[in-house]
């Protein structure tokens, strides 16, 4: 049996994500009063990039691709937006983030459910794109994942046999 | 299988979902004395108190990203510690980098596994472990 197929990993998997939800939504709405003063609360959403990462790979491994997709945007936007400066675009940001959190819910609820209709008729591909044009504007800044000592140029995405190409060429 | 099914094995992972699947697939591969914990933190601890007690953990499997202590610093921190020095450690992630696959080599990583996999790609992870 597939995991997406197994109700008590779905099960498992849905009320764990409500909670890291709730998590998110705190982050947003300490940094929407932050942002009223200034950009510095910013460094938050690195926090937020953190917790969405844990749903997507749980996401990746049950096998929930649509959800797993949206948190790896939603990720890639809170990296990459914790290291700007830009107080309009933040607040942008935030509010954007704040619907993909809620849309995310829907998808879990409906992933819980069972109903594929309606998570069809939830509109993802529309606000896919709406995250999609978020993430370009932050196209020049490199780090859109967890942070680490040591920095390198064309930091490219591997796959599994990839990382085990890299990881033969350096005797492992 | 041709490893000892009661070996000692932590898995280390601040999803309780995760926790409980890669419980299952190592399960699936034959494995039965597993034990978890949610974070690097509260890892660490475990495994200092079982090698105290002379039964340590012969295999780590350990996610790259939690809150308070991530995979890589708990790996950093066995292979500082002589005892711990070559504990088989495999890293977990969500997606990898070049850059971060490199530093958890040079920070002594045994090897990597990337989400989402199977039993069987655990198993042959495993097997290179082992067999290296």
């Amino acid at each position: 049996m597939e995991l997406i197929d197994d109700p008590e990993i779905i099960e498992d998997f849905c009320k764990e994500a409500a909670g890291l939800f709730d998590e998110l939504e705190e982050i947003l709405e300490d940094l929407e009063e932050e942002l009223e003063e200034d950009e510095s609360g910013a460094k938050e959403l690195e926090k937020f990039g953190q917790i969405i990462d844990r749903v997507m790979g749980s996401a990746q491994t049950i096998g929930a691709e649509e959800i797993s997709r949206f948190c790896e945007l939603g990720k890639v936007i809170g990296y990459k937006s914790s290291q700007t400066t830009d107080l309009p675009l933040l607040n942008v940001v935030v509010a954007i983030l704040f619907d993909a959190v809620d849309l995310l819910r829907g998808m879990v609820t409906s992933l819980q459910s069972g109903n594929s209709k309606t998570l069809n008729g939830l509109s993802t591909k529309a606000f896919a794109t709406r995250l999609k044009w978020l993430s370009n504007k932050f196209q020049n800044i490199d780090r859109a994942s967890v942070e680490s000592d040591v920095k390198y140029e064309n930091n490219k995405k591997m796959s599994q046999s990839s990382i085990d190409d890299l990881m033969a060429s350096l005797g492992l | 299988m041709g490893l000892k099914a009661d070996m000692k094995i932590l898995v280390v992972d601040d999803m309780a979902t995760m926790r409980k699947i890669i419980k299952n697939m190592l399960g699936q591969i034959g494995f039965t004395n597993i034990t978890q914990a949610d974070d690097g933190s509260t890892a660490w601890p475990l495994i200092e108190k079982a090698n105290k007690e002379g039964v340590p953990y012969e295999f780590i499997l350990s996610d790259w990203n939690m809150p308070k202590m991530s995979g890589l610093d708990l790996l950093k921190k066995m292979r500082a510690t002589d005892e711990f020095k070559k504990t088989p450690f495999l890293m977990i992630t969500a997606e990898a980098e070049q850059g971060n696959v490199v530093i958890a080599v040079k920070a002594g990583v045994s090897n990597f596994i990337v989400k989402p996999f199977s039993a069987q790609v655990l198993k042959e992870k495993i097997d290179k472990i082992f067999n290296s």
